[in-house]
């Protein structure tokens, strides 16, 4: 059985389309058929954050404007050839893609894959509804950010109203001693105001971003505290219990530090 | 309780007053003085009132009239072309203006919303509103009675819209981020507190106060 997945935020830049391609190598890694749709065109990067710009012939584009079958424009992962991605053109802009196109062309992939994961673009206008049309499930992705909870609650709403009732939240770059402080909204208030299922909890993690810059996702890399959060999620979505895991805090001798300038002051 | 012997009303289009005919005219008089000064600024000179029984003594009528016009405010005997106008009114409007609701938020005409008012949507009722849900950050609830909330106020509350100062905001759990009761406006203090009981806001001595509800 296979499933189609948007994910999607509302605020641009919480960590879509890494959430996307980390989901994607995660799954593949654990031997799912998978294949990634880029829909954020005109402002692609999928492709880079996978390593796979220099093997890009076709996009999206040319598959719904019929100059070329599917396959042809996938394009397979250097590693593990159980995952494609159909990037998107850098050129065009989101008119050149129809709901009702993502919808046929999920509808084709779904007979192949056993997960098909659409990055969606930033926003609620039509980029937005044009990514949601085909899918079964949402991952909304957020912040532990004032604006970015405003955006998802307004986005899963959205969804709500194109009758997408499957739902995950995923929260990212969440800083664990600033959640202690008090200085960032803890997960329960995020969760209290959302009120859907959350399947990950993603810290801030520098090797997300170098990682990334590499162009090989950071799942599976046991030494990052995010990869370990990925894996999680992958787990979770096939369908295994996995508890949130604690976070690495600050060490004593910081906490003594600030316990000391604390009473300073 | 007792029944209040004298009830001003908002409505879309004016005050309304509402008088207990059994009331003697001392009763009455003193019971809108009280009304009047309990809300200072709240009624503009030159307010009219429409009276809303019909049964009151004509001797009535005037002893109110007078009152009123004592402070620059009047009374509204006929908006419509035959008089007298209060029965006749009735019938025309819709009944949630009549229901005496002495605090009973239930005794209004109700829009039940089942489910979270999250970001960006609006619900707006000419009668009260009760949610089954949150009403999130960013959400608005516009009320011409009261808003029952069963669950966390986090959005926008504006009970009375239309000038009813009786109504009220109720919540589980009341964190919104401006309370509106008729043409009153609170704000939330800027660092909010989380609540652990259930509040109610009403107009009192012209200002929204907030206090713990048992529910
Ligand atoms: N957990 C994390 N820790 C550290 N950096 C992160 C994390 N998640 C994402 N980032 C960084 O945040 C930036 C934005 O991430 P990303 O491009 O995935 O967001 P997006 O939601 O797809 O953005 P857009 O709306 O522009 O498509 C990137 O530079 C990424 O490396
Ligand atoms: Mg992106």
């Amino acid at each position: 059985m296979s499933e189609v997945i948007v994910v999607t935020s509302g605020k641009g830049g919480v960590g879509k389309s890494t959430t996307t391609a980390n989901l994607g190598v995660g799954l593949a890694m654990r031997g799912k058929k998978v294949v990634l749709i880029d829909t954020d065109t005109g402002l692609r990067n999928l492709d880079l954050l996978l390593g796979l710009e220099n093997r890009i012939m076709y996009d999206l584009i040319d598959v719904v404007e019929g100059r070329v079958e599917i396959k042809k424009a996938l394009v397979r992962h250097k590693k593990y050839e159980n995952l494609q991605l159909l990037p998107t053109s850098q050129v065009k802009d989101k008119s050149a893609v129809n709901p009702a196109d993502l919808m046929a062309l999920c509808d084709e992939l779904r007979k192949e894959y056993d997960f098909v994961i659409i990055d969606c673009p930033a926003g609620i206008e039509q980029g937005f509804q044009t990514a949601i049309a085909g899918a079964d499930t949402a991952i909304v992705v957020t912040m532990p950010e004032v604006s970015a909870v405003r955006d998802a609650d307004k986005i899963i709403g959205e969804l709500g109203r194109s009758e997408k009732d499957n739902i995950k939240l995923i929260i990212n770059r969440i800083r664990p001693a600033m959640v202690d402080s008090g200085e960032m909204m803890d997960m329960d208030d995020i969760n209290d105001i959302l009120a859907i299922k959350c399947i990950g909890q993603v810290p801030d993690d520098i090797k997300v971003v170098t990682s990334a810059n590499r162009g090989e996702p950071v799942v599976g890399d046991n030494d990052s505290q995010a990869g370990k959060a990925y894996e999680n999620i992958v787990g979770r979505l096939l369908g295994e219990d996995i508890p949130f895991m604690e976070f690495e805090k600050e060490g004593f001798f910081k906490k003594l530090m600030k316990a000391f300038k604390l009473s300073k002051d | 309780m007792s029944r209040d012997l004298v009830t001003i009303k908002g409505g879309k289009d004016g005050f309304r007053l509402l008088v207990d005919s059994s009331a003697s005219m001392e009763e009455i008089e003193a019971e809108i003085k009280k009304k009047l000064d309990e809300n200072p600024g709240f009624f503009p000179e030159g307010t009219k009132f429409e009276l809303e029984v019909a049964d009151l003594d004509r001797s009535v009528k005037k002893g109110i009239n007078q009152i009123l016009s004592q402070r620059g405010l009047g009374v509204e005997l006929s908006v419509k072309k035959d008089p007298p106008p209060a029965t006749d009114e009735q019938s025309q409007m819709p009944p949630q203006y009549f229901i005496q609701h002495d605090g009973n938020v239930e005794a209004q005409e109700m829009t039940v919303v089942e489910h979270t008012v999250r970001g960006g949507e609006e619900v707006t009722s000419q009668g009260s509103v009760l949610v089954m849900g949150n009403v999130n950050p960013g959400a608005q609830i516009i009320a011409g009675g009261s808003i029952d909330v069963r669950g966390t106020c986090r959005g926008m509350v504006h009970a009375g819209a239309w000038g009813d100062i009786s109504a009220v905001v109720i919540a589980d759990r009341l964190m919104p981020t401006q309370i509106r009761i008729a043409n009153m406006i609170a704000r939330s203090p800027d660092i909010m507190e989380k609540s652990d009981f259930a509040e109610r806001a009403y107009i009192k001595d012209g200002q929204i106060i907030i206090e713990p509800i048992e529910r």
